[in-house]
């Protein structure tokens, strides 16, 4: 026995679970970025889910008897030139640009981990042939990548979905091949490859939890992208195709009206810029409670 | 204020000085009130643990604190000018030019993307007056003062392309170049090997003697005070605590803390069997009001005054003060806690078995670039049961590399590892050692549950009982490891190495992380757990004083082989080869009396490239016995039986 | 540096090739093919297979890949299939026209968000943080406005309701003050989000730097904080910065595509749209393969301007 024993004061328990729960208690919101981004999304979510029992119009439908019309009660963001409600329209795009934020943030999250985690705990050939194809498609500037692919696969939202992913896998991957790389030469993986632990366990225990934060943080903001992506496909006239609303062509649509209805083009864009800038804050909110030392 | 110095010759005076740094979780009073004097041509050392304030201290004096930090309150005076109230281009008058300033870390404080002349010679310029040619002739002058071969040519250099050790000579050139009259050295060496360290500190003397410029020198290694300082300032918690002579502090320390300090070097003269002195507990967290004596919860001297009042610096001889409530801090000896904890059983008595065996063993890396990089050089050597084997030598001489390869991290090039049974490995970082997202309970209980030992219930038994064993309250295991302090993080280490019973413990450079106080603490726990377990320990460390107190037996390595292995007492008390012999007479000893008779010739240059090695004696070009037969013919080993042997034709 | 350089355009012809083939290769993926998809229900027949050959889509495919190599390698663009002009006429008109708005964009941005970024970083070293919250803040907002948004804004604004800015027309390359007007709007929508992105890079490579010990030597020798910020702080923060000002360029290269969509200007992005609203593959794989490719020797300049600013670039 030693000659000391130093005592521990209990410190509050930590892990994922632990942060998840201490999201619905105060400790998550109490982070000021997390609360202004929940102020900003929950209340375009809850607009979007319930946006076919509200008392507007429906969004394809038509009133020719109100055309262009100025933003009121009872057309929150005005009408179109067929009469129809842009608010009502405007909550369809969301659900149509939340879809594509959140497949786009999944595909990526999921074959960059794989692929990433693969070239950089491997090395050698596996490496080399993966990233040769990441370097070819990091070449291609990433919007014209998108409308490159949607002029081959066509419009509509599984092509934009998978046209916005291919171009953002790349860069996941080599976020996930460089932390993997950073993680594999540190002390504790030598610590347990001294006791003769096998590949798998380093990755699944030692390395992989190691990169879930970063990963996410990315996929957030990915997904913030990829909706400010699929937004300007739509817009021009590659993406989401009417009638079917997308804020992008939304806007598209307004966009010969601006001088007498600058209503149909601008406050679409808004939500376009609400729901980027939450889940940024709620990005960076999530890196704060994912990161152990900042408990 | 008593310091009694004609005012003519007082060159820095720093009255009541207060620095904070104002963070998000609370003003850090850093220093707290100091107040010394340095006099013309006086070296003064500065030392304590991290987080004393020592650097805080010394960059309120030229004010270069920056934001949170902050000068709260008193006077710097230099040569009677107030510095705190300068404004900013009076003070950049002063600085470099009446104060030059050496830094730690000689790989980050030159800018890494302009050549050393340019960094050199515009200050040289501003500052004497000179043109550009005078200037550069200047800095050429000066880096070769400063030992840098070829200065002509060098100076053109980027800070890339300089070792650490080149790299600090530059920086101790830069400070010099414009005859400051005080130069403040902030652990200048502290980054470097012992060889290197000496032929700075040696470079920095007598540079500064020859100006006629004073130096406040700052530093953890009582050694090197003992070895450069005229006076000391023992610094703890923002405050100093005890200031005077050299000669002084080391034979009639009066405060318990720098008593203590004293206390946990080992020191040449002590006997293997003492146990190693250690100051239980922590430094104070200096974001909080401290009330009493700062040093009250470590001191063994404390009592009820303590608590309520702090101490002032008092005197206690000429020249020499401290500020404690009692005359003469411990009793000698006495309170200082050195007795040997309770056993339980019967301290292992080593048999001369070997556990660990190496024949014969090469390892060579290569680069990008597709050079060769010959790390390991044929090295046999054996680890008894129940010893402790310490492997010592400079930065790149493959320390390291013989642990991984014993460890099976590397697979050697050609020859082979024989171990009797597990060995693990504690290592140096204690920052990156663990998993930061398990905890200590699942780091501890990792080698169990690889191996698949035990079920559920008895690991976590297991994991309970080395926790304690190596003295640690079992509750820690609830928690992570950026939860702990750097000597609690190396406990949990060796815990984990404990974990799967294993013969042999590889340790390389577990201590250099830790502040003194804690170093003796982790020292002692090895060398409990050796004489318990029967473990034996491969000890890797460039501190060469605590390989000699923790260690049987030595091995010395030079650029890939061992050149020297005997027993510890005999290879410190009569080292053969002439490396060996350098190596330990680059190490000062805290003792200013010993130092002061030493006559040091440090050994010159640096430990050449691996990439291709002499074809003769790897030590030919720094011998300084070197003779055209060692340039030719390789020295070997001889048979590794032998309980002494020295690789060098002229040894004995 | 030779061999560097070399060892870079090395490497840069093996990324045009991949480049190349994958943009040949994704064309031929469409289902049924190329010339079926672009006549849609209007041919059939033999209308169709006469489309087929002019298109070259009867040969094999490795002919057909290693035809298309070799138009490129010889700078034969080919011409439009629905129209029939020659692609390099088009791009010979084209190109200038985009390529002037993005380097306006480029000096435009770099000359605001440099000394901005530096501003807020220094005086965040100082501990003043309201110009760099203010700035991290609206630059984070600005990043993430969609620019065909801000576009349509500004014109609402500026040309539509000020009037200061013609909202279309001819560009007119002899009169230089019309051309900057008419340019002014896109320069500045495309700008926003450059001076945003490199605002906020500056300000942390320049915050980082100023923490460096080499920054604490310059202080400690005395030199004043204007030549520490200049000499030091900016010269070392310019390699991050540069790499940076590189990548964005991709961006810029889409956002280009957008304006001149918004505003109506006859540059590449406009022909690529044209060309894929009329299906004409042939236009469309050739403008593809440009942008990528001037972006990938925007990289490569990128890698030469970094190697000269920093030393230690070895390989
Ligand atoms: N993985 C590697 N690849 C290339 N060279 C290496 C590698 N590991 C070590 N080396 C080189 O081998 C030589 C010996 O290194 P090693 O780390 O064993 O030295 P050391 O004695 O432990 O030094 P230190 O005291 O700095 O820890 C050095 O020149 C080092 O640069
Ligand atoms: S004042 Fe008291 S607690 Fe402080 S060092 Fe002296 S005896 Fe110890
Ligand atoms: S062999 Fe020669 S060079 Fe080598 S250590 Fe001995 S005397 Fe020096
Ligand atoms: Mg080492």
């Amino acid at each position: 026995m030693a000659d000391i024993t130093l005592t521990a004061t209990p410190v509050p328990k930590a892990g994922l679970l632990a942060a998840i729960a201490a999201v619905f208690r105060h400790r998550a919101l109490s982070s000021a970025k997390v609360r202004l981004a929940l102020l900003i999304l929950v209340p375009i979510l809850a607009l979007t889910i319930l946006a076919p029992v509200l008392p507007i119009q429906k969004p394809l439908e038509t009133n020719l008897r109100a055309m262009m019309q100025f933003p009121s009660i009872e057309h929150v963001f005005g009408t179109d030139k067929m009469g129809r409600d842009i608010f009502s329209r405007t909550l369809a795009g969301v659900q149509v640009s939340l879809l594509v934020g959140f497949s786009v943030a999944a595909i990526a999250l999921v074959l960059g981990m794989l692929l990433g985690t693969l070239a950089g705990f491997y090395g050698g050939l596996i490496d080399r042939a993966i990233m040769t194809v990441v370097d070819i498609f990091l070449a291609f500037p990433s919007l014209l990548l998108a409308i490159g692919l949607v002029s081959v696969m066509g419009t509509g939202i599984v092509p934009v979905i998978l046209a916005i992913s291919l171009a953002d896998v790349p860069r996941f991957i080599r976020l996930q091949r460089s932390q993997v790389l950073s993680l594999r030469s540190r002390a504790f993986i030598d610590a347990a490859r001294t006791v003769d632990a096998s590949q798998y366990w380093l990755m699944t225990r030692h390395i992989v939890p190691n990169t879930i934060a970063a990963m996410l943080v990315a996929a957030s903001i990915a997904a913030a992208n990829a909706i400010l992506v699929e937004a300007s496909l739509s817009f021009l006239g590659l993406g989401i195709m009417p009638p079917q609303p997308s804020l992008g062509n939304i806007v598209r649509d307004g966009q010969t009206y601006l001088e007498q209805a600058w209503w149909i083009s601008t406050l679409p864009g808004v939500v376009i810029l609400l729901i980027a800038v939450g889940l940024h804050f709620l990005s960076d909110g999530v890196r704060e409670l994912l990161d152990p030392r900042s408990r | 204020m008593n310091y009694q110095a004609p005012v003519k010759t007082t060159l820095l005076e720093v009255r009541d000085l207060r620095t904070e740094f104002h963070t998000a979780s609370g003003t850090v009073t850093a220093v707290d009130g100091v107040s010394f004097a340095i006099e013309r041509g006086e070296r003064v050392a500065v030392v304590g643990e991290s987080g004393s304030g020592k650097s805080a201290m010394a960059m309120s004096i030229l004010r270069l604190l920056t934001h949170p930090g902050k000068v709260a309150g008193g006077e710097v005076l230099l040569d009677g000018r107030d510095i705190t109230k300068l404004s900013e281009g009076q003070l950049n008058a002063i600085r470099g030019r009446l104060v030059g300033t050496v830094f730690q870390d000689p790989m980050s404080s030159l800018d890494p993307v302009m050549r050393i002349s340019k960094q050199m010679i515009e200050p040289i310029m501003r500052n004497l007056r000179l043109n550009r040619e005078q200037a550069r002739a200047e800095a050429i002058k000066w880096l070769g003062k400063v030992g840098i071969p070829e200065p002509e040519r060098r100076i053109e250099a980027y800070p890339f392309e300089m070792s650490g050790g080149m790299r600090q000579r530059v920086m101790i050139a830069m400070a010099l170049s414009c005859r400051p009259q005080l130069v403040i050295a902030d652990e200048p060496t502290t980054a470097l090997d012992v060889t290197i360290q000496a032929q700075i500190v040696e470079v920095l003397k007598n540079l500064t003697a020859e100006a006629g410029a004073a130096m406040m020198f700052i530093t953890h290694d009582l050694g090197l005070v003992a070895r450069f300082a005229h006076k000391v300032a023992v610094m703890y918690a923002g405050r100093i605590v005890e200031f005077g002579r050299v000669e002084d502090i080391f034979a009639n320390p009066s405060h318990p803390y720098t008593q203590s300090l004293l206390g946990t070097i080992p020191s040449t003269s002590m006997l293997k069997s003492d146990r190693l002195p250690q100051i239980p507990g922590l430094p104070p967290d200096m974001r909080y009001p401290i009330v009493g004596c700062a040093f009250k919860e470590r001191c063994a001297a404390a009592h009820d005054r303590c608590l309520r009042e702090a101490p002032r610096l008092t005197d206690r001889g000429i020249d020499h003060r401290a500020a404690c409530w009692s005359q003469h801090g411990l009793e000698h000896g006495a309170t200082l806690k050195v007795e040997r904890p309770e056993r339980t059983n019967k301290p292992f008595e080593p048999d001369g078995s070997v556990v660990v065996e190496l024949n014969a063993l090469w390892k060579q890396f290569e680069t990008s670039r597709k050079m060769v990089v010959k790390a390991v050089n044929g090295v046999n050597l054996r680890v008894h049961k129940g010893e402790t084997l310490g492997i010592v030598g400079e930065s790149g001489c493959g320390k390291s590399t013989v642990a991984r390869l014993l460890l099976g991290l590397e697979k050697p090039t050609s020859g082979d590892i024989f171990i009797s049974g597990r060995a693990q490995m504690v290592f140096q970082d204690p920052a990156s050692s663990f998993n930061p997202k398990m905890t200590i309970g699942d780091i501890v209980a990792e080698p169990l549950v690889v191996r698949a030992q035990g079920n559920k219930a008895e690991r976590l038994e297991a994991v309970r009982r080395l926790i304690s064993q190596v003295g640690l309250d079992p509750a820690f295991a609830e928690r992570y490891p950026h939860q702990l302090s750097g000597g609690q993080r190396q406990r949990v280490a060796v815990a984990r190495a404990l974990a799967l019973n294993p013969s042999v413990v590889v340790a390389d450079e577990p201590t250099s992380a830790l502040d003194v106080s804690v170093r003796a603490q982790i020292i002692n726990l090895l060398v409990d757990l050796k004489q318990e377990l029967g473990i034996s320990f491969v000890f890797i460390s460039h501190d060469l004083l605590t390989v000699r107190y923790i260690s049987d037996r030595i091995a010395v390595m030079y650029l890939g082989e061992v050149v020297e292995y005997g027993a510890a007492e005999e290879v410190f008390a009569d080292p053969r080869h002439p490396y060996t012999k350098a190596l330990i007479d680059a190490v000062p000893v805290p003792d200013p009396a010993i130092e002061s008779r030493r006559t040091t010739t440090p050994l010159q240059g640096e430990l050449p490239s691996p990439l291709n090695l002499p074809k003769g004696c790897a030590f030919a070009s720094r011998c300084p016995m070197a003779t055209d037969r060692c340039r030719a013919e390789k020295p070997s080993l001889p048979n590794h039986d032998l309980s002494r042997q020295v690789a060098c034709h002229y040894a004995h | 540096m030779a061999e560097y350089t070399a060892k870079k355009l090395a490497q840069m012809l093996v990324t045009v090739l991949g480049v190349v083939t994958l943009v040949f290769f994704t064309l031929r993926l469409i289902p049924g093919d190329a010339a079926s998809a672009m006549a849609g229900d209007t041919l059939s027949g033999e209308a169709l297979q006469v489309l087929r050959e002019q298109m070259g889509l009867d040969e094999p495919l490795l002919t057909q890949y290693l035809g298309f190599l070799r138009n490129l390698a010889v700078v034969d663009l080919g011409e439009t299939i629905t129209t029939r002009i020659p692609i390099a006429e088009l791009l010979l008109r084209a190109l200038p026209i985009t390529l002037s708005i993005a380097l306006a964009t480029i000096v435009v941005s770099v000359a605001l968000s440099i000394p901005l970024g530096t501003l807020a970083a220094y005086m965040a070293h100082k501990g003043r943080n309201w110009l760099d919250n203010g700035l991290t803040g609206a630059a984070m907002i600005i990043d993430l406005m969609p620019s065909f948004w801000t576009a349509l804004v500004l014109l609402l604004v500026f040309s539509l309701g000020l009037g200061w800015f013609p909202a279309s027309g001819q560009l007119n390359w002899s009169d230089p003050w019309a051309l900057v007007l008419r340019l002014a709007l896109p320069v500045i929508v495309l700008s926003l989000s450059q001076v945003a992105t490199l605002a906020r890079i500056t300000r942390t490579a320049v915050l980082e730097v100023l923490n460096e010990d080499y920054v604490r030597t310059a202080r400690s020798l005395g030199w004043s904080e204007l030549r520490v910020l200049f000499r030091h702080a900016l010269k070392n923060a310019a390699l991050p910065i540069a790499t940076v000002v590189g990548l964005s360029f991709g961006n810029l290269l889409g956002g280009t595509v957008i304006v001149e969509f918004i505003f109506t200007i006859p540059g590449v992005g406009n022909l690529l749209i044209a060309g894929i609203n009329s299906r004409d593959y042939q236009l469309v794989q050739t403008l593809i393969v440009l942008y990528a490719l001037l972006f990938v020797v925007i990289n490569f300049a990128t890698d030469l301007i970094y190697k000269t600013l920093d030393p230690r670039v070895q390989f």
